[in-house]
């Protein structure tokens, strides 16, 4: 996973150094022609050559020593490849632009030593904006179930089929493991085979599941889930809801409603990785609705590129909690930033997948 | 919508060439950025996404401009042409016995689009049944069986048998005397080796005459390789692309259909049993260069209406009272989702850009008309000129709204009828064009 994106990125960071480098190579080749021509002239005077030789040759040495500022024009073409990539890289356009233009913004006007390596400016600069999208200095999720009133009630909503059920199930087990125990509500009345869904895992995992009738109001499914865990001492709830298009008004005002009755303390967004553009529509417009607290972001092992994950960070401003990444219960990784930029930009060749 | 309304990204672009009648390098280039980031906001593969700019950049500085064109109807044409080389092809669904597999990523609608496949053959009069092969994800089972029996649909499926191949061979057995069967398989990526294996082996047993890939409205980038993996597995027939009902774009299936060399014979476009339709590759194109798609809307009004409920003979006449607007709202509301509707409108092209909030709104104030005449009288609705203001303030307290909101109904209802009066003199050029600047004016509220 990320390795195609991280390979575009190191190519487009070798293409801006080497326009750098060969703009500066080509003025120095083009001095040291004339020097040539005029030491083979040979109708001028010795010292008509000195002097024309003398004047060349400092400016030589001037723009071997000097520096060189980037302007807007260089940089046009590399840039260019960069939005390529991360377009590639399946980072939704709106980002690609507010990263590519951060980057521009660093680079032009920056002075370096000519005939230096851009290498290292470049992927500082790139490293930084990608960085500045990503971060989040919130607490993580495990601090958030520590420190929380119990019990901490999490709802999990997203659009159809990005695998809330079964992310679910392993938000589940990673509590149990840690000692914290779980009680799940079924809050999908709606899509067929979604209780039972619920139930094969809850029975799975030796966990209950508090559940309704297929219709039935979801607020009330996941409130009585919360009075079970209330009385029993349960720690977490966790609670499912039906997929919905975050277009349709009607579905997303009951999710309001479910928000209001409930209080959950996380209203955790499911996307999957292989989403391109539109998952920042969705994560806007969930965000608009009902607010997000973060983001788990499934199906990573499907050699996604990773790019979603740098589209939902930049429009929620919410942490990506955790990754889901294949069909068993232990497959789910907590996200860190370093870890994403070290796979994004780290050379770590080995990989997963 | 797939892809959006490209027309709509490059309506500025095209300003600048109305009335030109040559391209220069410059402006081509201009245009080219333009489609190159619409295409790929819409998740066009971009490979996909520069070999189809260059094309159009090639061509649109090469061709002549033909006689009577201006540059923008050039360029139009020619993206129209270059996307129908990829997109113009529809997979063909014959009407008779056959097999069916259904493959795909997980989550990406498999098993919905399996039920609302099943009804659309049973719909067309073939015995058609569903076969449950997902014996991986739990749930998946219940789900069919449950979605089957809600619809009448005849399924087969073996609860605990993980073996998919084996329930195939005696779904296939048992079910013998269905003309079309359909199979559900479990989700899958690339990567998975097992469960390619899986499917190839099922497809071995099935000899599927259809292998439907189904994909994602939303997916990205990624819509290229894995299509080009399940092609290489098992061969693709055919691609059904889901949740359009969204904002998402479905440039991915671009992506897959190129990858795949198939073409895309579904869309899914809402939850609800109905919403799959065949894909129509003409009203797409038309859609996506900014031509507005009333091919589709008329074909929609003639399927869900009968011609009595549109009242279309007493319009043709020229006869539009209130009792026939009344009769159109209905229609309108019986065609399903108002903003799939409003959507295949060109507003486009007209200036007018509708966000899902104006859907809203018309659709209430639709439905608020409705309220307002309900209090009118028979003789009313048939002589709406009757109207003086004693008239309009008793239906204003019958109907619970007020004065000026009547006054609303009975200035649209003119304004329709005016639009409806053009019917009249065989004046069909440049109509549809007159009637939507009106009924668009009328619905930006």
């Amino acid at each position: 996973m990320f390795k195609s994106l991280r390979e575009k990125l190191s190519s487009v960071k070798e293409s801006i150094s080497r326009t750098i480098h060969d703009k500066d190579k080509e003025k120095v080749t083009s001095l040291e022609d004339e020097i040539e021509t005029i030491s083979k002239k040979e109708d001028l005077s010795k010292e008509e050559k000195a002097q024309k030789l003398g004047f060349i040759k400092k400016a030589k040495t001037f723009l071997l020593e000097g520096e060189s500022i980037l302007n807007e024009k260089d940089l046009e073409e590399p840039l260019w490849n960069l939005e390529l990539a991360l377009m590639e890289g399946n980072v939704a356009l709106l980002v690609v632009e507010a990263i590519v233009s951060s980057v521009k913004s660093n680079l032009i006007g920056r002075k370096k030593k000519l005939l230096a390596h851009t290498d290292e400016i470049v992927e500082d600069v790139l490293y930084e904006s990608i960085k500045n999208v990503i971060k989040n200095d919130g607490l993580s999720f495990d601090e958030i179930i520590e420190k929380s009133d119990k019990p901490v009630v999490i709802l999990f909503v997203g659009v159809n089929g990005t695998g809330k059920t079964t992310t679910i199930a392993k938000v589940a087990k990673r509590l149990k493991d840690k000692g914290y125990s779980v009680v799940l509500a079924s809050g999908d009345t709606y899509r067929t085979g979604a209780l039972e869904q619920l139930e094969i895992h809850g029975e799975r995992l030796g966990l209950k599941v508090i559940k309704h009738q297929y219709g039935s109001d979801p607020s009330a499914v996941i409130y009585d889930a919360i009075e079970h865990a209330k009385a029993r001492g349960i720690d977490v709830v966790l609670a499912d809801t039906a997929g919905r298009m975050h277009t349709n008004s009607n579905l997303m005002r009951e999710l309001q409603k479910i928000k209001r009755i409930n209080s959950p303390d996380l209203t955790i967004f499911v996307d999957e990785a292989i989403a391109g553009n539109d998952a920042l529509e969705r994560a806007k417009l969930f965000d608009e609705a009902i607010g997000l607290d973060g983001t788990i972001l499934t199906k990573l092992d499907t050699d996604a590129k990773g790019g979603t994950a740098i589209s939902i960070s930049y429009i929620t401003g919410k942490p990506i909690f955790f990754f889901g990444t294949g069909q068993s219960y232990d497959d789910l990784i907590i996200f860190q930033e370093d870890w994403l930029l070290n796979k994004i930009f780290g050379n770590d060749s080995e990989e997963e997948n | 919508m797939i892809l959006g309304n490209l027309g709509n990204s490059l309506k500025e672009t095209f300003n600048k060439l109305a009335r030109l009648n040559k391209i220069d390098k410059k402006i081509a280039e201009e245009i080219i950025k333009d489609v190159q980031r619409a295409l790929l906001q819409a998740d066009v593969n971009v490979k996909l996404v520069m070999k189809l700019s260059e094309n159009i950049k090639k061509r649109a500085l090469k061709e002549e401009v033909l006689e009577g064109f201006d540059a923008k109807e050039h360029i139009s044409k020619i993206i129209y042409e270059e996307f129908s080389n990829i997109l113009g092809k529809v997979t063909e669904i014959e009407l008779k016995r056959q097999n069916i597999m259904m493959v795909g990523l997980q989550g990406s609608g498999k098993t919905t689009s399996t039920a609302k496949l099943a009804k659309y053959f049973q719909r067309k009069g073939l015995k058609t049944c569903v076969i449950c092969a997902d014996t991986f994800r739990p749930g998946a089972y219940d789900q069919l069986s449950q979605l089957c029996k809600v619809h009448s649909i005849p399924f087969y499926g073996e609860k605990g048998n993980e073996n998919a191949v084996d329930v195939v061979k005696n779904g296939l057995n048992e079910m013998k005397e269905y003309e079309v069967k359909i199979v559900d398989t479990a989700g899958r990526h690339a990567l998975e080796d097992d469960l390619i294996q899986e499917m190839k082996e099922i497809n071995a047993v099935l000899k599927p005459d259809h292998k439907f890939l189904v994909l994602d409205a939303a997916i990205g980038q990624e819509a290229e390789v894995q299509s080009r993996k399940f092609s290489e597995a098992i061969g693709i027939t055919g691609v059904i692309i889901t949740k359009l009902d969204g904002t998402a774009k479905g440039g991915g299936a671009l992506s897959a259909v190129s990858e795949t060399g198939s073409s895309i014979a579904f869309i899914g476009v809402g939850e609800r049993i109905d919403d799959l339709e065949k894909f129509d590759p003409d009203s797409f194109i038309s859609k996506l260069v900014g031509l507005g798609d009333l091919k589709s809307l008329m074909e929609r009004v003639q399927e869900s209406v009968k011609p009595d409920e549109m009242a279309v003979e007493e319009v043709l006449k020229g006869k539009f009272t209130l009792k026939e607007m009344y009769k159109q709202f209905e229609a309108i509301n019986k065609m399903g989702p108002f903003n799939q509707l409003l959507q295949m409108i060109p507003f486009g092209g007209f200036g007018i850009d509708l966000k899902d909030k104006d859907y809203e709104k018309t659709k209430y104030k639709l439905d608020r008309y409705k309220i307002i005449m309900d209090s009118m009288t028979e003789y009313e609705l048939e002589n709406p000129a009757c109207f003086d203001s004693s008239r309009i303030r008793r239906v204003a307290i019958g109907s619970g709204s007020d004065i000026a909101e009547v006054r609303d109904l009975l200035n649209y209802y003119k304004t329709l009828k005016k639009a409806f009066g053009m019917f009249k003199g065989g004046n069909i050029r440049g109509l549809p064009g007159k009637f939507m600047k009106m009924f668009g004016r009328e619905i930006k509220i």
